[in-house]
Formats: structure tokens, C-alpha cells, sequence
């Protein structure tokens, strides 16, 4: 109803505003609003909400097929990461013993991502390690499983992280090792002059040129001898 | 003293790493030291400050908190999470237990030495029982946000006062409940950054002593909740606190290098009421000070630019001498470097790699002091990475330079080195027979057909070299009475019949190699041996102690020599009693048997025993004098030791040959510009 009532008020406001000239004089603006008919009005009215159905509905449309473009993608990426449904099949018909062989395999078709000709590669990855597993399950070896470094790392990590932002971080006024070491050049009584060190980047392209010279030079001495 | 042409060696690029850590044995008279690199080393005070025992260090483990408990049992907890023990006679981590708490910023044993409580990154506090075979888990403290960066028991074991971010707490022990919260940073203005508690400590009294990144030292009542003083010492942050057994002293190391020590000391004269006075600045050390530690007569701190300053009280010292002065330990007192002298080889240890590096060689001469151009520079030869995580213990060169061995705590290497032309190349030796690992220390004898590996338990194997690269197990000497103790000195003869080895309970046992028997043991005294050398000719044992004193053992029989009795009995030279740094490498002239060579690490001396022996009266460095007295007077003057400071700091020091010397420096100014960066220090007029 509301939506009547304001596609109606837009109505009437509709054509008085297209009819109404820029207010450069007083009296136009002093006349009174033009007469419409109900009829007139009802049918601007309609024609009014029709288009502002229109142009919600269309609008509907719009973001429904984008939802629905989104969605396909989704489904599309969680497909390619997954491994290819043949693969699937055979890891969950192969016997559970052969654990790093498959793992192994499983890693490997994993890595190889999606695509048609990929899939078939790493099925053909996993048939093959399947034969090979058959052999080498005479041989022996044992696996084992490792300490999880990863975790530990990461902690490990963020503490040196934590000691580096609050020892060497942007507030704590660290100064450059030459500037350091010259503050007793310059307090001396003799005063000498600053600590500067040597940079390894001076003059590197100098130094490039002379090894590429001596290079050649060397290959040119070798072949004059041979 | 005669001419020689010196090799003035600055490339041996050693960057010592940070002291991390401190830990004074509570009633031991030792030292306790971590460095950065995870390295462990203690250091015995009676034994004139040396640096007795080195456990290397390894690249995944850091060290951030060490303690002694249950009273010679020394425990260590890093970033990796777990507590480890060392082993100190085996020199190597006895056991580790994982602390399941994340990272571990600190640690702290009890009084009684029976528990160990640490702090971990996910802000809870765990109680450890020390028991014979280990440590056991006994229960964690309340757990509350915010990680435990230090840690400290009152001493009556009945609480514990944690330090994290911008907060301290105290926790009762008995019920492991949270007894107070204390906001550290409410008095600061315009505070936008969190004030971190570096270090705690409590006292008897029921004062908690925190100091915190804005750099103040502040004294709380930890009942009350309240502040009782607050001193600000610096505008960088206070890393590192500790406290003096009665509980008047406290020592304080900041970011800039300054220590600054605090007394308790009466308002006016005789009044009771006491309080804590910021009384001595130092500023011993160029970069952070991130250990510090008390002991009944020094202070002691040891800072990111390697160096450990021990600094005696004066007002706890009895008499004004020797004992009194300030200590300064920067480099390692056991030899880092090998010399092959026929092939003028130098191999250089690093903590996880070897240098071998060839001399360079001068066809001029010239007279005294003159600096000779090189016609041919000296020549990085081979570098060996070590595999694996773990640091180097030892390493050796052969004299004729054609074998190369360095072992680690679980890896023994052996390689062959062939020189064709200018080119080198270089071969492990496969098939190392099985030892015992790690190997403490290596020599190689003077013919080269011999490795000599130290082992555990006074152990040392002899190993034969056979051409063209392998090795055979020959023989395992043991001492005959047992020693728990590993050998970390060597020294055999150069006609191949004799061997001494020095265990960690300061024993030296000479073996002879020719019938594979025990010969004899020096009689014990009761210092560190720091360096031992068998003469070529004669057979004698030169043996140096730390606490400066110098023996000659005549090996063929079984007794001190006549020149070594007469040393004894008129005493050495005061000014020699008084050095600072242990001699650590002994050598001889062939061409002069009465000479004998040693450095230390600021001086090299010549000395010769057909010269009398200086008394006290006389000046001990009298080269410059003697060089400008005629030579009648000069005569006169003339004493048996011949010093000579012009090459310092020296980390080792050979003769190559009858006029010829190496010497292997290490300027201080060279290492500091490869540590941390330092704090800004804002001078006026620069």
C-alpha cells in the first residue's frame, strides 16, 4: 500500500514537474497547479508502477544471476582441487596398507591441479605406483612419522618476532654501527674524522666488467695453448 | 731474542656471539653462561676466572633462561619449548623435556633447589620437580593472558612473582591461584606503546624489584598492590636485574651498555629506615646488556657485544691487589686456530664452518719494525661447512697438511687434502671407525701418521692414518683409576713415543705410545691446566696454569725438572701473576732447545731458561729498554722473559720456522661492526 500511495504521490508530482519552466518570474509560481483529469492520472499512475517494476524486477534478475555466476565458480575451483573422481575411486578401493605409496601418489596427483589431461596423468601415476608398491612391499624399509615441526616453528617465530619489534622495532632509537663508533672520533681531543666503512656495492659494475674481461682473456690464453 | 719475520695474520673473521644468559651456582664458586648461538660455558671463579667447561652450541637451540638446581645440576629453556640438562662432564645435553607451553621466556629453581617453575608464551606458569633421573611435570599455576617474560620464587619458596606485558603477577604457590595483578605502566604519560617487564625479582621483605622498557627500576608492595619507589635510570629500556644474596645490592644492565647498581643503604647515619639508592654507574659494554648476575664479592654482566665484565666490590674485597680488578672476557680461552708449519697451513674454526687458509710469502727483507710487500697473498684454500645443525666442537690440521678433522657432537669427520700445483682438492675419508662422540679435543702427531681423539671419561683413542686416505683404531688409553670427566688437552711428542692428555678434573696422565701403557700422572695441583706442550728435544712437559703458574715435567723421569723447582722457589714476576687472560698455546724452537714460546691473549713471550729469572724489583717488559742500552748494560738487565705487545688481541701465535712467526689477531673494532645495532648515544658537539 505504500507503494501505491508513492507511486501515486510520484504520479502527481510526475507531470506538474515536467510541465513546470525554471521559477524566473513570481506570478508563475504564484498560479495555481494545472487541472488533471482522474482518469489521466490513474493510467500515469499505472504506467509509473509498471516501469518501477520493471526496474526492480530486472534488478532481481541482475543480482540472482550474479549470485548464481558466483556459485558456479565456487563449485567450479572446489572441483579443481580435488582430485579428479577416477583417482578418487581408486584410493578408496585400494587397501589400506600401502599408506606412503599412496600418499605419495596422492601428493602427486594433487600437485598436478585440474585439467582433463592432468587427471588422466595422475591416474596413470597412481596405476603405476600401484604395481610398483606390489614389488616393494618385499623389500623392507619403515616409515616414520616425523615431530611436527610446523607448529612449534611458527611459535618459535612469532617470539622472535615479538623480542626483534620491542629490541631493534621503529622505537628504539638504534643507531647505525659507524655512526656509533665516530662519536669518539669526534669528542677526542685530536678530532679525526667519521667511521665510515667500506660498502661491498662500491663500484660493482667496475668489478663485474674486470671478472667478465678476465673471463674471456683466460678462455683466449687456454685455446692459444691447446 | 733474535730476528724473525712475523705473518701478521687478520683474516680469521671469528664474530663471537652475545652473552644471553647468567647463572652464579649458588654455593659452587662457578659461572654459569649462555650465548645466543645456544653455546653453554662455565666459568670457575677459584680458578683465576677460567673458562673451564664449552658446550657447543646448535642452530635450532636458543637459550633464553638458565639455572642451577639441586646443587651442581645445570638446566637451561629456550624459544623451542623444552628444558634441557646439561650434561657438564660429558659436555653435551644430558636429557630435555618438552615444557608444552609454547615458547619459554624464562625459568627460576627454588631456593631449596628442588622445583623449577618456567614461563611460557601462553601466559602459564608450570612447576617442575627435580628428580635424580630428570625433571616431572608437577602442575601448572593459574593460566591467565599474556606471556611470562621473567620469573623470580620468594625466597621461602611460598610465592611466585611473574613479569608479562604491562602487568605483574603474583601467584601463591601452595594454592596456584593468582593473588595480585599489578598494572605496571599507569604512571607513564602518553603512553602509546606496552611497557614490558624485562626482568623480576623478589625479595624477603615482600618487595617485587621489576625494571621495564621504559627504563625504570621500580620496587612494589606486592600485598598492597602499591608502588614504593620508582627510579628511572635510563631512556632505553632495563633488560636485565639480580639481586645479591643478603639483599642490599641489586645490579641493573639497560640497552645502552650501562649497569647501574642500587644499595639499600640508612636514610641519614644510623637511622633505621632504609632505602634503595641508585649508587655506581659502568658502562663496560657498547651494546645491550641482556645478563646480569651477583655474586657475594662482584658484580657481573655479560652484553650482546660478546664481552664478560666481572667487577669486583671494592668495599667486599679484604686487601687492594689483583683480586680487586676489573675482569674482561671476550674471546674463547681454548685455541681456535691450527697451524701446519712445514706446508704454512692455518685451519680456522668457526662455530659451524672451517677455513683453510695458505700464507702468503715476502722475498724481501728488512730491518726491525719495517712492514715487507707480499709477492704472493695468502690464499683461502678449502672451506668446510659443517652438515648438520649442530656446532663445531674441535677441528685439527696435520703438520704436513695433507689431513683435516673436525668432530661435532654426533659427526666425526676425516678428510684428505691433496695439493696438485696451485689447485687443492679434498677427500672425506670413508670408514671412520665407531667412537665414542663427541670428541673433545683432536692432534695429529708430529710424523703425521696418528690422530689423537679425546674422549669422555678420560679417554683418548689413537687412530693411525694410512695411505692414501683411511684410518684404523689402534689403541684406547684410560686413565688407570677412572675419571668422570672428559680430556680436553692433548699434547704428544715430536719423536712419536710419548702422549699427555688432561682431563676436566684437572689430572694429566702421559701415556706411552710405543708399548701402549700408562707412564705416569703429573702430581695434581690444584688449578685448570689451560695449555700443555711436550719439548722435541728433551721431553719435557711444559705445563701453564690459569692462575699464571708455569711447570716443566721431565716425562723420561717422572719429576719435575731443576729449572721448574728454581722457578717455584723465587716465585714468577708479579707483573706475570697478573695477567688477565690464560696462555693457550705452547711452543718450541727447534734450533734453540732452551727456548720456549707462549701467548696469551695480549702478549707473546720468548721464554729463556739459560737466562736468570727476573725478581720483583726488576721491570718484566723490558724489551724497549733493552733495545736502547748499550751492550754492556744490557748484560746486566737481561732476564728470560722476552715479551712482546705489539700484536694484540691475539688468538694464536706460532713459529713456521727458525725466523719465522705467525700471528693471528683479532681486533675488537672488526667484530663490533658485525653485532646488533647499537643504542644512538646523543653527545654534545657531534
Amino acid at each position: 500500500m505504500a507503494r501505491r500511495q508513492k507511486a501515486a504521490g510520484a504520479g502527481k508530482r510526475g507531470p506538474p514537474a515536467a510541465l513546470l519552466s525554471p521559477p524566473s518570474s513570481e506570478d508563475e509560481a504564484d498560479e495555481a497547479p494545472e487541472e488533471v483529469t482522474f482518469g489521466v492520472a490513474r493510467e500515469a499512475a499505472e504506467t509509473e508502477r509498471k516501469l518501477v517494476g520493471e526496474a526492480a524486477r530486472r534488478h532481481r534478475e541482475l543480482l540472482k544471476e550474479k549470485r548464481r555466476r558466483r556459485q558456479e565458480l565456487f563449485t567450479e575451483q572446489k572441483k579443481r582441487k580435488l582430485l579428479p573422481e577416477a583417482v578418487l575411486q581408486e584410493l578408496a578401493a585400494a587397501p589400506p596398507v600401502g599408506a606412503d605409496g599412496q600418499a605419495a601418489a596422492a601428493n602427486q596427483g594433487e600437485g598436478c591441479g585440474g585439467g582433463a589431461a592432468k587427471q588422466r596423468q595422475g591416474q596413470r601415476q597412481v596405476k603405476t605406483d600401484k604395481q610398483r608398491k606390489g614389488a616393494r612391499s618385499t623389500g623392507n624399509y619403515t616409515a616414520l612419522c616425523l615431530k611436527d615441526q610446523s607448529l612449534t616453528g611458527l611459535h618459535q617465530q612469532l617470539a622472535k618476532d615479538f623480542l626483534n619489534t620491542h629490541l631493534y622495532g621503529p622505537d628504539t632509537n638504534r643507531a647505525q654501527a659507524n655512526e656509533f663508533f665516530s662519536l669518539e672520533n669526534k669528542k677526542n681531543p685530536v678530532k679525526k674524522a667519521a667511521v665510515q666503512f667500506v660498502d661491498k656495492s662500491w663500484g660493482q659494475e667496475k668489478k663485474q666488467r674486470a671478472t667478465r674481461f678476465k673471463k674471456r682473456w683466460l678462455s683466449t690464453q687456454i685455446k692459444n695453448r691447446v | 731474542m733474535g730476528e724473525f719475520e712475523v705473518h701478521r695474520v687478520r683474516f680469521f673473521g671469528l664474530v663471537p656471539a652475545g652473552v644471553r644468559c647468567l647463572a652464579c651456582q649458588p654455593r659452587g664458586g662457578r659461572l654459569a653462561l649462555a650465548r645466543t648461538d645456544g653455546a653453554v660455558e662455565v666459568y670457575n671463579f677459584a680458578a683465576n676466572y677460567f673458562q673451564e667447561k664449552v658446550i657447543p652450541g646448535h642452530e635450532a637451540r636458543s637459550v633464553e633462561a638458565l639455572c642451577w638446581a639441586a646443587g651442581d645440576r645445570l638446566f637451561g629453556a629456550g624459544l623451542g619449548g623444552d628444558i634441557t640438562e646439561y650434561d657438564l662432564a660429558r659436555l653435551c645435553v644430558s636429557r630435555s623435556v618438552d615444557g608444552c607451553g609454547g615458547p619459554i621466556w624464562s625459568m627460576a629453581a627454588n631456593g631449596s633447589g628442588t622445583q623449577l617453575a618456567i614461563g611460557c608464551e601462553d601466559g602459564s606458569v608450570k612447576l617442575f620437580q627435580v628428580v635424580p633421573g630428570g625433571i616431572q611435570f608437577e602442575r601448572n599455576l593459574d593460566r591467565r593472558k599474556g606471556r611470562i617474560l621473567c620469573l623470580s620464587w620468594h625466597p621461602l619458596d611460598t610465592h611466585i612473582a611473574a613479569g608479562s606485558i604491562d602487568a605483574l603477577r603474583v601467584f601463591d604457590v601452595h594454592s596456584g591461584q593468582t593473588v595480585q595483578r599489578i598494572m605496571v605502566n599507569y604512571h607513564v604519560q602518553k603512553v602509546k606503546r606496552e611497557c614490558i617487564v624485562w626482568s623480576i625479582a623478589f625479595l624477603s621483605s615482600g618487595t617485587v624489584v621489576t625494571s621495564d622498557s621504559f627504563g625504570r627500576v621500580q620496587f612494589w608492595d606486592w600485598e598492597r598492590g602499591t608502588l614504593l619507589e620508582s627510579h628511572t635510570v635510563s631512556t632505553s629500556a632495563v633488560l636485565s636485574l639480580a639481586v645479591s644474596e643478603k639483599e642490599d645490592s641489586i645490579i641493573v644492565g639497560t640497552s645502552t651498555g650501562a649497569t647501574y647498581q642500587f644499595q639499600l643503604l640508612p636514610v641519614k647515619m644510623g637511622s633505621l629506615e632504609k632505602r634503595w639508592v641508585r649508587t655506581k654507574p659502568f658502562q663496560h659494554h657498547t651494546h645491550d646488556v641482556r645478563a646480569v648476575a651477583h655474586s657475594s664479592t662482584a658484580l657481573i654482566s655479560g652484553g650482546l657485544d660478546a664481552q664478560l665484565v666481572i667487577r669486583p666490590l671494592m668495599e667486599k674485597m679484604q686487601k687492594k691487589g689483583y683480586d680487586a680488578a676489573l675482569r674482561k672476557f671476550t674471546f674463547p680461552h681454548r685455541r681456535l686456530v691450527s697451524c701446519a708449519r712445514k706446508a704454512r697451513l692455518l685451519l680456522f674454526q668457526f662455530s659451524q664452518h672451517l677455513e683453510l687458509w695458505r700464507l702468503g710469502s715476502t722475498d724481501e727483507t728488512g730491518k726491525d719494525g719495517e712492514v715487507l710487500p707480499l709477492c704472493r697473498m695468502p690464499e683461502h684454500l678449502v672451506q668446510l661447512k659443517s652438515k648438520g645443525p649442530e656446532h663445531i666442537y674441535c677441528s685439527c690440521v696435520s703438520p704436513c697438511g695433507s689431513w683435516v678433522s673436525y668432530s661435532t657432537a654426533s659427526r666425526f669427520h676425516l678428510y684428505r687434502v691433496q695439493y696438485e700445483g696451485d689447485g687443492v682438492s679434498i677427500r672425506k675419508v670413508p670408514k671412520v671407525p665407531k667412537l665414542v662422540l663427541p670428541a673433545y679435543q683432536l692432534q695429529f702427531s708430529s710424523d703425521s701418521g696418528s690422530l689423537f681423539v679425546a674422549s669422555a671419561r678420560g679417554s683418548v683413542h689413537v687412530l693411525q692414518l694410512l695411505e692414501p686416505g683411511g684410518c684404523k683404531h689402534l689403541h684406547t688409553f684410560r686413565p688407570p683409576s677412572g675419571s668422570p670427566e672428559a680430556v680436553y688437552l692433548l699434547a704428544s711428542s715430536a719423536d712419536g713415543h710419548w702422549l699427555a692428555a688432561v682431563s676436566g678434573d684437572w689430572a694429566i696422565h702421559i701415556y706411552n705410545l710405543k708399548c701402549f701403557k700408562h707412564h705416569c700422572t703429573v702430581p695434581m695441583y690444584g688449578c685448570a691446566v689451560t695449555a700443555v706442550a711436550i719439548h722435541p728435544l728433551t721431553n719435557n712437559l711444559v705445563i701453564a696454569y690459569s692462575d699464571q703458574q708455569l711447570f716443566e715435567f721431565s716425562i723420561p723421569e717422572k719429576q719435575y725438572t731443576a729449572w721448574s723447582r728454581m722457578v717455584q722457589n723465587c716465585g714468577l714476576h708479579k707483573v706475570w701473576l697478573e695477567r688477565d687472560s690464560p696462555i693457550t698455546h705452547i711452543t718450541f724452537n727447534p734450533k734453540n732447545p732452551s727456548h720456549i714460546l707462549l701467548h696469551d691473549i695480549y702478549m707473546f713471550c720468548v721464554l729463556d731458561k739459560s737466562l736468570p729469572l727476573p725478581d720483583n724489583s726488576a721491570l718484566l717488559m723490558n724489551q724497549s729498554t733493552l733495545k736502547q742500552l748499550p751492550e754492556t748494560a744490557r748484560q746486566r738487565q737481561l732476564h728470560a722473559f722476552k715479551i712482546c705487545k705489539k700484536f694484540q688481541p691475539l688468538l694464536f701465535a706460532d713459529l713456521l720456522d727458525e725466523n719465522c712467526l705467525v700471528m693471528v689477531e683479532r681486533p675488537i673494532m672488526d667484530i663490533k661492526t658485525q653485532l646488533p645495532l647499537p643504542i644512538q648515544q646523543k653527545k654534545f658537539g657531534t
